[in-house]
């Protein structure tokens, strides 16, 4: 090689950066094109959608006439109600796995068997759960059979319009307890054993030591529970609502997401559809800033 | 804080109580499964008189779940090979390479998590729609691909940021491009993750019934999930059959789960605990 030295670290760095330059751009262009294209283009569209007509007026700029036709539609007013009600759940669905993860943490015998079972709910489909539920809670079913052996009268678990929406939630903090779970569990790990140690030489009881120690050391852990818990309400019911009860009885169990999906195929209101979805991303954002925050805190290690 | 005998047991038996209800749904569905039609009519909770898979098999030729297991298996085999594929290369770019806009573009990415499909479904039918991949295997993996994408470039970034930079600057000295660093160093050493991302990646495609009901129209291209909601019209009236097609769809996700939990709940968790 006949090339002075100097000269070859310079050449090879020019070429090191622009191929460097080049390569980050092929690497992250497809992934970027794919999101943009498929989830930001898709978003902005819906905005303005809702902001046009439906059937004769398809196209044409109608303001905020969608969002009005919906909070005069009945139907969509369940949907925000039953939003109500998954508000109302959440606190549950967050303590409850809270609880029996600061259990399995304080070492019950058998913990890893617990965790499995508790977990495998949430590996499956909706439409298996909802399926299975639904032989379970049919009025013949099996559920008001042993009511009937204990002298209790039948349940209409799925077809009384004030008690479905109650099963279906029900259904799913069931299906998906799981998953807070084994978040809390991964959180406890991240504990840092001295302070419990402390904590009990100073003679703390379980409750002191779960109110002073665990939850202060596991905000974020916990945060997180409740953000991801009502995300997953928000839009992971759809298949439970299809299955279990189709939105019955007479749109008692309408959520926005089954709401949005009915509206643009059967009623084939994309405009009023994407108005709801707007409604939706709203409700969604209100949920996610406390996730917004998390996200920042990632991107930080970057 | 190992608490002894009796407090042991208050909370010992509740949570074995519970541990009961999380899996005797599961049970219940299999002896239901197991048994004929008359015998599910006498007695919902006897056991099955023999074990035979005679409803599952019935299940099985008498719909088309072999159709639509082939749909299910097509789409969730494309949609992960291509998340996995897009995903590791992003993740590697935003993780070890240093260019302009990456902190922005990251930010985008995961933007993206805050956006749920049902919020895009209008506009996405249409474009998909116009660009005629509507009702097609393609369209379900492109749509797969774009609403688990940002998830796994997340996954996948955080990952590779805890690769020490000292490994890639070998490989460079070596004589190692970039891209040729992706392919001999970051591939094999994100197997771990790859394998935690695929695996949710294939749950969350094989689980789905709202994008699939959105983008497969025709009864031919049904996938498992959609296909078993049409099981519960068809089979009203003979709820053992219906088990057993229901069985048949939860088998694959009771095997991997059997296999991999490991895996699935590391990936789970693996937002969870940062920062």
């Amino acid at each position: 090689m006949a090339v002075p030295a100097a000269r070859r670290t310079t050449a090879a760095r020019r070429w090191h950066l622009s191929e460097h330059k080049i390569a980050a751009l092929v690497l992250v262009t497809p992934a970027l094109l794919i999101i943009v294209g498929l989830r930001i283009v898709p978003l902005v569209l819906g905005a303005q959608y809702s902001l046009t007509g439906d059937g004769d007026r398809n196209g044409l700029f109608v303001g905020l006439a969608n969002y009005r036709t919906l909070l005069d539609d009945p139907v969509f007013r369940t949907a925000l109600r039953n939003v109500g009600l998954l508000f109302l759940a959440l606190p549950v669905a967050v303590a409850v796995p809270g609880l029996l993860a600061t259990f399995l943490f304080l070492k019950v015998p058998g913990h890893r068997f617990y965790r499995s079972v508790y977990f495998f709910p949430v590996v499956l489909s909706p439409v298996i759960i909802g399926a299975i539920f639904n032989i379970l809670l049919s009025f013949d079913g099996p559920l008001n059979q042993l009511l009937g052996k204990a002298g209790i009268a039948p349940v209409d678990w799925l077809g009384n319009s004030h008690i479905a929406i109650l099963s279906v939630i029900g259904v799913h903090v069931w299906a998906t307890f799981g998953m807070a779970l084994v978040i809390f569990m991964a959180g406890f790990s991240t504990l840092d054993q001295s302070l419990l140690d402390a904590a009990r030489c100073d003679g703390a009881t379980l409750p002191q030591t779960v109110w002073h120690v665990v939850i202060p050391e596991l905000s974020r852990t916990i945060q997180f529970v409740f953000v991801t818990t009502m995300i997953g309400m928000l839009t992971g019911m759809f298949g439970l609502v299809y299955v279990m009860t189709a939105g019955g009885p007479g749109g008692a169990t309408y959520l926005p997401e089954f709401y949005i999906w009915v509206t643009q195929g059967q009623m084939n209101s994309p405009a009023l559809a994407s108005a709801a979805s707007m409604v939706l991303f709203v409700l969604m954002l209100l949920v996610g800033l406390a996730q917004i925050r998390l996200i920042k805190r990632a991107t930080k290690e970057v | 804080m190992r608490r002894s005998g009796f407090g042991r047991w208050v909370v010992a038996i509740p949570m074995c109580l519970l541990a009961l209800a999380t899996i005797y749904p599961m049970v219940f569905t299999l002896n239901v499964a197991m048994k004929s039609r008359r015998e599910y009519v006498l007695d919902r909770f006897s056991l099955a008189d023999h074990l035979t898979a005679a409803n599952i098999a019935d299940a099985w030729n008498s719909s088309g779940l072999g159709r639509y297991t082939f749909n299910s298996v097509l789409v969730t085999a494309g949609s992960v090979a291509l998340l996995l594929l897009l995903g590791s290369m992003a993740g590697y770019a935003f993780s070890q390479l240093t260019f302009r806009g990456r902190r922005w573009l990251f930010l985008v990415c995961l933007g993206a998590l805050m956006i749920p499909f049902q919020v895009i479904m209008v506009p996405f039918f249409r474009v998909l729609g116009q660009i005629h991949l509507l009702d097609t295997h393609v369209g379900l993996i492109l749509a797969y691909t774009g609403q688990f994408l940002p998830f796994t470039i997340f996954l996948m970034t955080s990952f590779y940021s805890r690769i020490p930079a000292e490994i890639v600057e070998a490989a460079r000295v070596d004589g190692s491009t970039t891209l040729g660093v992706y392919r001999r160093i970051m591939l094999p050493l994100g197997r771990p993750a790859l394998l935690s991302v695929g695996i949710l990646n294939a749950l969350f495609c094989w689980n789905d019934v709202l994008i699939s009901l959105l983008v497969m129209q025709s009864e031919q291209h049904r996938t498992l999930m959609v296909g078993v909601t049409a099981l519960r019209g068809q089979y009203s009236d003979n709820i053992p059959l219906f088990a057993g097609g229901v069985l048949v769809a939860a088998l694959p996700v009771i095997a991997i789960y059997l296999f991999f939990q490991r895996q699935i709940t590391d990936g789970v968790t693996a937002g969870s605990t940062k920062g």
